[in-house]
């Protein structure tokens, strides 16, 4: 059968077509989900290297980014749903308003800083613009219906492809390293609003030895 | 406690590579819930502005 034997209005042909089609759509959300673990991979370069160990604030903000990881990976397994971006936009706004908030805290000149500024800009202040283009950019992947369409019959199941599969095992990496630092970092408890050492890996004082 | 939103993350996330995704999403929305009530635990300072 050739390409003129299908009806123009097959599904086949209007996936096609489309500007954002399933298939773009997945690429485009490999992309995001793999933006994500640049964010949350620098953080942990910055953590490490430099020894900026991360506010509570901050380690929210970080949480808040592995859920926009999280609706970016269900796109990329089941497919993309308007759920799954809502999941990733919910997620922006919660960081987006602990970033705020704690942009807020040092609003004032004068008011102290949390960290060395990268580009210029605090790593909180980098947050909330980058909660703003989250959510902005799955605004607009939203305006694309097309993407939702279930696939054609002569079209083969989706895979994950190279890009996505990459993108997992850093997702789940950084997601699951992420934790083992905040426990290193705070114990079982919260945060210290300061945090100088890590907690768990603070060396009791000597005892004294005078009877 | 600071950890959960990211093992809770890291559920759902393991639970969407299964194939499980309502479950996952509940996982999601409970670490979700979990985030926020950190951050009111942790947002006890007044702001220094004006609104």
């Amino acid at each position: 059968m050739s390409i003129t034997d299908i009806p123009a209005d097959s599904a086949a042909i209007r996936t096609r077509r489309a500007f954002v089609s399933p298939k773009r759509s997945h690429i485009l959300n490999a992309i995001g989900l793999l933006a994500i673990c640049a964010v949350l991979g620098f953080a942990f370069l910055d953590q490490f290297v430099n020894g900026d160990l991360p506010c509570p604030l901050c380690i929210l903000q970080r949480a808040g980014f592995v859920g926009v990881g999280l609706g970016l990976a269900l796109n990329l397994k089941f497919g993309a749903r308007p759920s799954h971006y809502a999941i990733a936009i919910l997620s922006a706004m919660a960081g987006g308003l602990i970033s705020a908030r704690q942009m807020l805290l040092h609003i004032v000149p004068g008011t102290g800083t949390y960290g060395d500024p990268f580009l210029g800009l605090h790593f909180y202040s980098w947050a909330f613009l980058l909660s703003v283009v989250i959510v902005a950019g799955c605004a607009v992947l939203l305006l694309f219906d097309r993407q939702f369409e279930p696939l054609p019959a002569d079209v083969a199941p989706r895979r994950l492809g190279t890009l996505a599969i990459v993108g997992f095992f850093l997702f789940a990496a950084l997601s699951l390293g992420n934790g083992a630092s905040t426990v290193l970092e705070c114990g079982q408890g919260l945060c210290p609003d300061n945090p100088t050492s890590y907690l768990l890996l603070d060396k009791e004082p000597p005892a004294s030895t005078t009877p | 406690m600071m950890s959960i939103p990211f093992f809770g993350l890291f559920l759902a996330f393991a639970l969407t590579c299964v194939g499980w995704r309502r479950v996952a999403i509940a996982a999601w929305a409970l670490s979700l819930v979990g985030l926020l009530v950190l951050f009111r635990l942790h947002a006890t300072d007044a702001l220094n502005i004006v609104l």
